[in-house]
């Protein structure tokens, strides 16, 4: 009877003594948005896993850095490393995510980051 | 004997939640399958005990007299924590950090109109090799949702209150990156040693929470406060 062995320590070899993410560095090929992007995050199907917060999806940001290379997490939760992608890091106004946030405190921003997958320009 | 006020008697431990129920079935199963040994768990078990904040302490007030080191930290935190004696990338147990303790810090600088504060709305990632264990209100769903949500209303809880010209930054830590905050050096300060300051610069600065003051070197306690529509358990 065949047995299909999976490779739990491909990650481990390729990651010690680099890091990670260090260790995709290099593998997602030319990051498509740059600094100061305005962007919107997409509402994409997100069964079984993702780390993209409910509260963001459809708001507009701006790009503040493109932070690093990693499979997104909704791959990599399943051990699919295969496609690294652009992670960026992404401000939103307060405003742009809760419409009732007080007038009175309007500069406040909230960041956080997205494999780019999530991202489209606007 | 009356059957009247027939309360079950009192936990003898406090009750085990379902979540360290999988984490001891998940540890098992990976110690019976043999991909680490329980002498592998107690190592690490052991070494995340011993971090704690002081490294990231350092750092600030590093950064406080050297605007070089300060450049730096904020371009390069991994980087910056090697001269704090913080190595993320080849420090036990894996050497590539683990799936909570990615290598990438990013030290958000604070000035005197962006106030930066942590936290992960999605679970609790925390930038424990130069910060340690989370306190147990960083993990509650309360500061998690709420920080995010009403932040001004969350740092006054915790006796922080800012003037509203102040831009308040939540950074939400949902990827990769793990963040430290970098206060702004407190008024009467000047002429000290960085011993002197890395002690005003607690846990709770580095979250964000906190501002640092001269000659406050603890966390304040938050208050707790009864819930509005306490739950029951003797039903």
């Amino acid at each position: 009877m065949s047995k299909i062995e999976h490779d739990r320590s491909h990650h481990a070899e390729k990651a010690t003594g680099i890091g990670d993410p260090q260790c995709f560095h290099g593998e997602a090929g030319p990051a498509k948005f740059k600094v100061g992007d305005r962007v919107r995050i997409k509402n994409l199907p997100d069964l079984f896993y993702t780390r993209c917060q409910v509260y963001t999806r459809g708001a507009i940001g701006m790009v503040t850095e493109a932070v690093y290379e990693s499979p997104a997490a909704e791959d990599e939760a399943w051990d699919n490393t295969e496609s690294p992608e652009w992670f960026y890091s992404v401000v939103f106004r307060q405003q742009e995510l809760w419409p009732d946030y007080p007038d009175l405190y309007a500069n406040d921003t909230v960041e956080t980051e997205f494999s780019e997958r999530w991202l489209e320009a606007v | 004997m009356s059957d009247e006020h027939q309360h079950p008697p009192a936990p003898m431990v406090d009750e085990v939640s379902d979540f360290e129920v999988l984490e001891a079935a998940v540890r098992e199963l990976a110690i019976e399958k043999g991909l680490f040994s329980a002498e592998d768990h107690r190592r690490w078990t052991e070494y995340v005990h011993t971090l704690g904040p002081l490294p990231a302490a350092r750092l600030v007030a590093k950064a406080w007299l050297d605007p070089a080191y300060k450049e730096l930290a904020v371009r390069d935190g991994v980087k910056a924590s090697l001269d704090v004696g913080v190595d993320w990338i080849n420090s036990p147990p894996t050497g590539f950090g683990t799936p909570s303790d990615y290598c990438n810090l990013r030290v958000l600088a604070d000035t005197p109109t962006v106030k930066h504060v942590v936290v992960c709305t999605l679970c609790s990632c925390y930038p424990r090799p130069i910060l340690g264990q989370s306190p147990e209100w960083y993990r509650t769903p309360n500061y998690r949702r709420r920080l995010v949500r009403w932040p001004r209303q969350v740092l006054a809880e915790f006796g922080l209150q800012l003037d509203p010209a102040i831009e308040i930054r939540v950074a939400d830590s949902n990827q990769k990156t793990r963040y430290i905050v970098l206060p702004v050096r407190p008024e009467g300060t000047e002429g000290w040693s960085e011993e002197q300051l890395a002690e005003i610069v607690t846990r709770d600065c580095l979250i964000g929470v906190a501002v640092p003051k001269p000659g406050v070197t603890a966390n304040t306690k938050r208050p707790v406060r009864p819930a509005v529509h306490p739950v029951d358990h003797h039903h």
